[in-house]
């Protein structure tokens, strides 16, 4: 058979073919009255075709027709489902701590990232204060004196304007969940950007924390953090897992060509991410809404610690029967 | 689609499950900068008009509440504007879309949300080194290094940036050889196709182009100048009529 006798047999359901894919295509309600279900068969023999085409050798222009017959049918065939709700739950319920829980190791190490560095440098103030001073700088002093200074309660006052605590909540999503994601990234230099991110967040809440006990007002300080303490800082570290997930796979690819070993860390670290967004989110939530209100400080140490114990109890239990088999 | 020797164009070979290989046109670090900076500008327009709409806004419901909503839409704009796109019916951003570049998977079928999620957030990365502007000096030398012209985002995603509709080459198929001359050796696929495309676009060429081609296939032909690429010629004309009477019928 030759090209034209080829071209002039097919050339009809070719053009049959092309019609339907454009109706497909523009989706909406032209798309529902198109036959849509002859496409599987059609885009089998429009395969075909293009096998025999390659095979006979029928030349470029028919190739390259045919090829973008076909790659037009695949991107429709193959268009991924719309994520439902049951998905979404099923993360919640079952796919997240799993996650966590199945990354054990990585939890433990992004932790002592964190809270060694914290503790050190928040206990060193009580012996010398000059560390902590040298590494918030005069800024950083003088922003913690605003907030914390006195006993006045001058966070309560900064926000009794109205709008001031969704304006504060655009701010910590825009700038917690924002490091996050950097913390996330980083991982692909080789963890190293990960670590960074802990390891100066370490350090800096550290001596936050050490400045205020000793030259503010602590309890301001520690009833106003007390409340977001559990989901931020949880949070923070299951991105650093996220990102030290990458970083491994390139230091220890195992028996993976390394390119190959950073996909399949790209995918076991979705879920962690994707968690350590909603809990940074949750944080930005509790922080806006709840932790500046002028409340008795019991009340608002009891809700952070309430807070601790539900994570606790979530990392450790939810989906455990079905999660962890899996 | 583990081809380690160079190849002559930008093609990429992919076997789908129906059988079949499908060739996909790999799109290079230059026409992505350029979709980029499109998308840079409509981005930038786009925060325009939400700022100034917000700031009318802000009169009615207060300035507050309007910066906060601001801090919400530049977080959405810096992180997730390429991956709402590209997740979407056409794979592609504005900016690509208007070059004609789409996103796929290295098998050739469209995104999952977990890729366009992964390109797009380790995009920070390939964006480095920062000077007052992202560089993307990472991501470049990822592409430049890679087969498929992947940056570090893509290679963790699994990913690759392609052609959205393919553009013709041109072709002018020269007067048809007499003779055929069957193949002395067996021929890749690619080769064979290399071939044939020699024979159908020689009549873009002079003569002189057409022989200095040719003799870069003299140990096929056997033969330099004009007889070399008679011989050619007669042996792509054996591949596409003559070989396959013999396999038929």
């Amino acid at each position: 058979m030759t090209l034209g006798d080829f071209e002039a047999r097919n050339r009809e359901r070719w053009a049959e073919y092309e019609r339907l894919l454009e109706k497909l295509e523009k989706g909406g309600k032209v798309a529902r009255a198109a036959d849509a279900s002859s496409l599987p068969r059609r885009f089998r023999e429009l395969c075909i075709d293009l096998s025999l085409a390659e095979f006979r050798m029928y030349g470029e222009r028919m190739s390259a027709k045919l090829n973008e017959l076909v790659i037009r049918g695949y991107e429709i065939l193959y268009r991924q489902r719309r994520v439902g709700l049951d998905r979404v739950v099923r993360f919640l319920a079952v796919g997240f701590p799993a996650a966590v829980r199945r990354e054990w190791r990585l939890f433990w190490l992004c932790s002592a990232v964190f809270w060694l560095p914290f503790f050190v440098v928040m206990l060193s103030a009580g012996h010398d204060i000059q560390w902590v001073q040298s590494i918030l700088g005069a800024d950083g002093m003088a922003g913690m004196d605003s907030m914390y200074g006195g006993r006045e309660q001058q966070i309560e006052h900064l926000r009794d304007q109205y709008g001031a605590n969704f304006m504060m909540f655009g701010h910590y999503i825009h700038n917690n969940v924002g490091i996050d994601l950097r913390t996330f990234a980083g991982g692909l230099a080789a963890g190293v950007g990960t670590l960074f991110y802990l390891l100066f967040n370490g350090i800096y809440l550290g001596a936050a924390a050490g400045y205020v006990n000793e030259a503010c007002d602590p309890e301001s300080f520690w009833t106003f953090v007390s409340g977001h303490s559990s989901y931020e800082l949880l949070g923070m570290v299951v991105s650093g897992m996220a990102g030290m997930r990458l970083g491994l796979a390139l230091l220890n690819p195992g028996r993976l060509p390394r390119v190959r070993a950073l996909t399949e860390a790209a995918k076991s670290a979705l879920p962690l991410i994707y968690g350590a967004m909603l809990l940074t989110t949750l944080a930005a939530v509790v922080e806006a809404f709840w932790s500046a209100r002028f409340l008795p400080s019991g009340l608002k140490y009891g809700v952070g610690i309430a807070g601790w114990m539900l994570h606790v109890a979530y990392f450790l239990l939810a989906g455990r029967r079905v999660g962890d088999a899996a | 689609m583990n081809t380690a020797e160079p190849k002559l164009d930008t093609l990429q070979a992919v076997e789908l499950a129906e059988g079949v290989e499908i060739r996909l046109r790999m799109a290079g670090p230059m026409l992505r900068m350029a979709a980029y900076l499109i998308d840079c500008v409509i981005k930038f327009v786009g925060m325009m008009v939400v700022f100034i709409v917000l700031m009318l806004a802000g009169m009615a419901v207060g300035d507050r509440v309007m910066w906060g909503m601001m801090a919400l839409v530049a977080f959405f704009a810096e992180w997730f504007y390429p991956m709402v796109f590209e997740v979407g019916k056409r794979g592609a951003t504005p900016g690509k879309r208007m070059v004609g570049l789409r996103v796929v998977q290295v098998t050739g079928s469209p995104l999952t949300l977990g890729q366009a999620f992964v390109r797009n957030i380790l995009r920070w990365v390939d964006a480095l080194p920062l000077m007052v502007w992202p560089t993307y000096g990472v991501g470049m030398v990822s592409c430049l290094a890679t087969r498929r012209f992947q940056r570090l985002g893509d290679l963790a995603a699994g990913t690759v940036v392609i052609y959205d509709r393919q553009p013709l080459l041109p072709v002018l198929i020269a007067p048809p050889p007499i003779t055929a001359v069957p193949l002395p050796v067996g021929l890749t696929s690619d080769e064979t196709r290399t071939l044939v495309l020699f024979r159908e676009r020689a009549g873009l060429w002079s003569a002189g182009r057409r022989q200095e081609i040719g003799e870069q296939a003299e140990c096929l032909s056997g033969a330099r100048g004009a007889e070399g690429v008679s011989r050619l010629m007669a042996m792509a004309h054996w591949v596409q009529e003559k070989k396959q009477g013999t396999l038929k019928r």
